[in-house]
């Protein structure tokens, strides 16, 4: 666990307990909901928010109180979920992440590439269809829709949990919000709508 | 741009003028940020509030407990 310009702190169990229970602890939902999102195994998840958690707790130390207690622990949970449970036996990455960046920094992008669909078509998917697409995203594209869209983070906050400069976020984002637009078409086509 | 306005990273004189002056003049950006916004609404009613079983969060309360008191 590396730290950074925070001093440690030392703080004496009562102290701990309030941290942990005053600022950790109301963040458990997002926490697992990311958790899940990472794994897509509930079993996985508990075992993953337990062992950041308890990582969490282990080294409060250098945690200063007050600061961003959200985007420090989802740091642990990111971090033991690549250490841990990201399977190993993946195949590499199909993406190219450095071509990605480059070309998705370009703001005409945006027209040239974004598939038919309709707002209409959007509100029709009552079901599972977002989460089924967001899911099916590669691992590292879903996480910055979550860190950004679900869970507000900002893009330096971003950068922080994920350890990559806040250029790859943005381009890393505007790849995934594509990516999620062209699943997203092919439900709405698998629904009935003819140029959605 | 687009994408800094909804991510809240652009500041508000960018905003007052991409929001106000060319979505009025541009077809693409209109329907751009319509979708985009639709989009972010589907996910954040969807894709949130899921709850951490209480099981759980009861397990991890009173293992960091057990931590104290050894």
């Amino acid at each position: 666990m590396e730290e950074e310009e925070v001093p440690k702190q030392h703080y004496s169990d009562t102290e701990k307990q309030s941290v942990f229970n005053g600022e950790f602890m109301p963040h458990i939902n997002s926490m697992y909901n990311f958790a899940y999102r990472l794994t897509l195994d509930p079993d996985d998840a508990k075992d993953l928010l337990q062992d950041t958690y308890l990582k969490a707790y282990r080294f409060i130390d250098s945690f200063q109180r007050g600061t961003n207690a959200k985007a420090w622990l989802f740091r642990i949970l990111k971090n033991s979920f690549i250490n841990d449970y990201r399977k190993k036996s993946k195949e590499p990455s199909k993406v190219d992440y450095q071509e990605v960046e480059s070309y998705y920094n370009s703001e005409e992008v945006d027209r040239q590439i974004t598939p038919d669909l309709r707002v209409e078509a959007l509100k029709d998917m009552i079901g599972d269809e977002i989460s089924n697409a967001l899911n099916a995203l590669d691992v590292d594209f879903r996480t910055v829709i979550i860190l950004c869209d679900l869970e507000g983070f900002k893009y330096d906050e971003m950068a922080k949990i994920l350890d990559i400069p806040i250029g790859t976020v943005r381009s890393r984002l505007h790849r995934a919000r594509n990516l999620l637009k062209e699943k997203l078409s092919t439900y709405a086509k698998q629904m009935g709508y003819k140029n959605a | 741009m687009l994408q800094l306005i909804l991510d809240g990273e652009a500041n508000s004189e960018q905003k007052d003028h991409f929001l106000k002056e060319h979505l009025e003049s541009c077809m693409p950006c209109y329907k751009n940020y319509h979708l985009e916004v639709a989009i972010r609404q589907l996910l954040k009613s969807k894709c949130c509030g899921g709850e951490a079983p209480q099981d759980l969060v009861d397990t991890i309360k009173s293992k960091v407990i057990q931590n104290l008191t050894h």
